[in-house]
């Protein structure tokens, strides 16, 4: 018994016998062993993951919704809901088996009706999904456990793009739910995977409780991030908000807590020495910082002054910034994809290697024809990544001599102004901070800040031919060789053309008590197979 | 007193209209965008526009404060934009860990703060009025979350008495709730605490030298007497005002705490609606509060014909 039970259970006695109030019905140890607190890197502020693509909304419904696919460790897409699939000589037909017993969190068996219901509305929203659509001659359900898609081209990434972990993901729901406006958030939250969502236990902003599925039939396979057998090892499982991280810390240390999904680094060395606590790796896929410049507007408009940032920018300097002195949390990055994954590649990166040149920057910013206007940068201060980031860059423009307008704000107001296309002084822009989980950047399909087509691409609407033309070669390539050479290409382009400046490639810690284990590394927190003694 | 009640009451009604006009006002010109933010990061300009437009926030402002204000008429705050709650629900999830964090402040700082002026009036310029004059200086100076974090490493982390964060409702018991609101209401206290013993302790200074004072004295009456029944009530109306003022103060530090202490309240509601652009509850908490601080000042005024029988209304 510790200290504080001890007094809580004298002080109930005593306070009991004198006014006559008892204290509410605690958990039994076994209870409390079956519940996993958690605290997300995150509000959980709405929960329509095809609505809203926030992380902190796709790992939520990840526990709630099954996919027909889950990509593995190796970032390979595997069968999860589906029994197999057959796919026609000339490519264009996917005939899909859904699995037996596959039930939703209302009793109902999973249908084909539903799937197709549900990949209708994750197709209006993902940009693999939209794809699929707009080469789509038909999708409709066969019988009951059959679904077949009819293509009027060839996808080769199908399997992908149904087991994929960027957000939005191919949730399945009950077609009822499905059918709701991709753009309205949806009411019901019936599920299809392991664990139900206590709707009247969520307190948005404080609170989102778990309660584990009986009737869900896990894969025999072991479980492999989203893919395999999805066992869920505790019966509860208790979302707890803490906006502040030094509380979050505090409530680790005391016990309150059972895992931090996204411990601040300056933290951890505080974590590390406390002998009930263990510190690792959150997602080996990290994350890659972002300087996005906007290709609209002077001077970015022109590759001279965007090259002209690349050329002196530091990388160090950017993940000193958000790191501090670990050198295991970073790595320079002189390209666009995910360290240590098939596609990554440094063609065209000698550009952020080696020395910085400064002189030779302003040179080529002078050859611009750069003539002093006002650059506004616009840093949200209440993101910890943005806002160091954005500390560092101010410094390095002014030393290249930009005329920096320094806009400090939040990130909901970077969100409003980023997407205004105005000239600077008419409330445009000139470059933002941003960052991408690495896992959406191991290849182009999820890669939305990679895109360079124009008024469809990301905020900043690079327009690059050369670049789209590899995505779509990446698209149709066959074999992994034929993709990385795409990859080389468009690594090459997008750094000569600068689609943006990557700032560099960063990890984070997560933390949990000791006697929790069977925590995985990934892209996202994996709570099968996850037990609390 | 009734017609002035009813009066003071009906007084209100242009009041929250013109708060209503000005936070609606306030919102709409303010720069951010819900809809970028439920988009998410990775969302491309034309899927933020579309989720503008499914939020009805394309609408001119006439059109979007007229419905807002015809809902608040017939009792319906709105729906919040990211949780597609009721923002009257997400106001009642809320409203039980602010009420307590607040009333707990009020009587720990009272039932403190008070004694301590009296005590500082009483032994003006010895050591204990400085102690206490002193102390009210720290109080006033240190921020709540230092002292919260303070206590939260102190009490909680190096002596495990106390919780370090959460809330546990009422009726879960009275000790589990006691518990988890003990370290925020002490640090939310402090300014409160420092505010009420100076206002009491240069009223009472005051009082003190008033010739009643002097008669009470001669005829023989105790300290505590004079202290508590004669002088102490007839110092209480600007206590009592400052009490009320305090409110505000409390609303004000109530944010800062519940983020602190991971309180689910009304604080950490609104500092996470702004933050999302959520304008339904941004409106309904500012409103909500508003409503308070009007009633409370109605309430203190009423309260002043206890203490002084010569105000009548």
């Amino acid at each position: 018994m510790d200290r504080r039970t001890f007094l809580k259970a004298g002080t109930a006695a005593g306070g009991a016998a004198l006014l006559g109030g008892l204290p509410g019905p605690a958990l039994s140890q076994g209870a409390a062993a079956r519940t996993l607190r958690f605290v997300p890197q995150a509000n959980l502020a709405n929960f329509d993951p095809i609505w809203g693509t926030q992380y902190v909304v796709r790992n939520a419904a990840a526990l709630v919704w099954d996919t027909l696919y889950g990509v593995d460790e190796n970032l390979r897409p595997q069968r999860q809901m589906v029994e197999g699939e057959e796919v026609s000589a000339d490519g264009l037909t996917w005939t899909f088996r859904l699995r037996e017993g596959l039930k939703f969190h209302d009793g109902e068996p999973v249908l084909a009706k539903d799937v197709v219901a549900s990949l209708t509305r994750w197709s209006a929203r993902d940009p693999m999904g939209l794809m699929i659509k707009a080469i789509q001659q038909e999708l409709v359900a066969v019988d009951d456990r059959t679904f077949r898609w009819v293509l009027k081209k060839p996808y080769p990434k199908m399997l992908l793009a149904l087991g994929k972990n960027n957000s939005p993901c191919s949730f399945i729901m009950p077609e009822r739910i499905a059918k709701t406006d991709p753009f309205t958030q949806i009411t019901e939250y019936v599920g299809s995977g392991p664990m139900r969502f206590l709707r009247n236990e969520w307190v948005p902003g404080a609170k989102a409780v778990f309660q584990k599925f009986d009737q869900y039939v896990p894969r025999q396979e072991a479980a492999s991030w989203l893919a395999g057998g999805k066992r869920m090892l505790v019966d509860r499982i208790e979302w707890v908000v803490m906006p502040d991280p030094a509380t979050a810390s505090a409530a680790l240390q005391n016990g309150e807590v059972d895992w931090w999904e996204n411990p601040l680094s300056d933290l951890v060395p505080t974590l590390r020495r406390n002998r009930n606590i263990r510190v690792d790796i959150a997602d080996p896929l990290g994350n890659i910082g972002s300087f996005r410049m906007n290709h609209l507007t002077p001077p970015f408009n022109n590759v001279k002054a965007r090259r002209a940032v690349l050329m002196a920018m530091s990388q160090e300097d950017y993940m000193r910034a958000l790191v501090g002195d670990d050198n295991n949390l970073w790595k320079p990055l002189p390209g666009f994809f995910t360290p240590g994954t098939p596609l990554y590649n440094e063609e065209g990166g000698d550009i952020l290697k080696g020395r910085r040149d400064l002189d030779a920057a302003k040179r080529l910013l002078a050859e611009s024809g750069y003539k002093g206007e006002p650059v506004p940068c616009i840093v949200a201060q209440d993101q910890p990544i943005t806002k160091s980031q954005g500390d560092v860059t101010a410094d390095l423009l002014k030393r290249l001599g930009l005329n920096v307008d320094f806009v400090a704000t939040d990130w909901g107001t970077v969100g409003q102004r980023r997407a205004m296309k105005n000239p600077v002084g008419q409330g445009g822009w000139s470059m933002f901070h941003s960052w991408h989980a690495g896992a959406d950047c191991t290849n182009p399909a999820a890669y939305t800040a990679i895109r360079a087509n124009g008024a469809g691409a990301w905020f900043g609407w690079p327009d690059i031919p050369e670049v789209e033309a590899e995505v779509a070669s990446w698209f149709e390539a066959k074999t992994l060789e034929e993709e990385k050479a795409a990859m080389r290409r468009l690594n090459k382009a997008a750094l000569d053309n600068v689609v943006y400046a990557p700032t560099g490639f960063f990890l984070s810690y997560q933390a949990w008590r000791s006697n929790v284990s069977g925590i995985q590394k990934g892209p996202l927190p994996f709570f099968w197979g996850v037990s609390k003694s | 007193m009734f017609a002035y009640v009813v009066r003071r009451v009906l007084a209100t009604i242009p009041v929250m209209a013109l708060v209503a006009l000005f936070v609606f006002s306030l919102l709409y010109i303010a720069p951010g965008d819900p809809a970028a933010v439920i988009a998410g990061d990775q969302a491309t300009p034309q899927d933020v526009e579309r989720i503008r437009a499914s939020l009805g926030l394309d609408r001119p402002y006439l059109v979007r404060f007229g419905a807002w204000v015809w809902g608040i008429l017939n009792g319906d705050m709105g729906t919040s934009i990211f949780t597609n709650l009721p923002v009257t629900t997400m106001i009642a999830q809320r409203i039980e860990p602010t009420l307590s964090l607040m009333v707990l402040t009020l009587i720990l700082a009272v039932s403190i703060a008070v004694p301590m002026g009296v005590l500082a009036a009483w032994k003006q310029g010895t050591l204990i009025d400085r102690a206490v004059m002193g102390f009210a200086v720290l109080g006033f100076s240190v921020p709540v979350f230092v002292v919260g974090y303070l206590l939260a490493y102190v009490f909680a982390l190096e002596l495990d008495w106390l919780p370090v964060q959460g809330y546990t409702a009422f009726s879960n018991g009275f000790f589990p709730w006691l518990e988890n609101l003990i370290l925020p209401s002490v640090a939310l206290g402090g300014v409160y605490i420092a505010l009420i013993a100076r206002i009491t302790r240069a009223t009472m200074l005051e009082v003190l030298q008033q010739d009643y004072i002097r008669t009470a004295r001669a005829k023989g009456a105790g300290q505590s007497s004079i202290l508590f029944l004669h002088a102490l009530k007839n110092a209480a109306v600007p206590i009592v005002t400052v009490i009320g003022i305090g409110i505000a103060l409390l609303i004000g530090g109530a944010v800062v705490t519940e983020s602190v202490f991971a309180i689910p309240g009304l604080g950490r509601l609104t500092v996470d609606a702004i933050l999302r652009r959520d304008y339904p509850v941004i409106q309904g908490v500012v409103l909500l509060f508003s409503f308070v601080y009007v009633l409370v000042n109605l309430l203190i005024d009423l309260a002043y014909t206890l203490f002084d029988p010569r105000i009548r209304y």
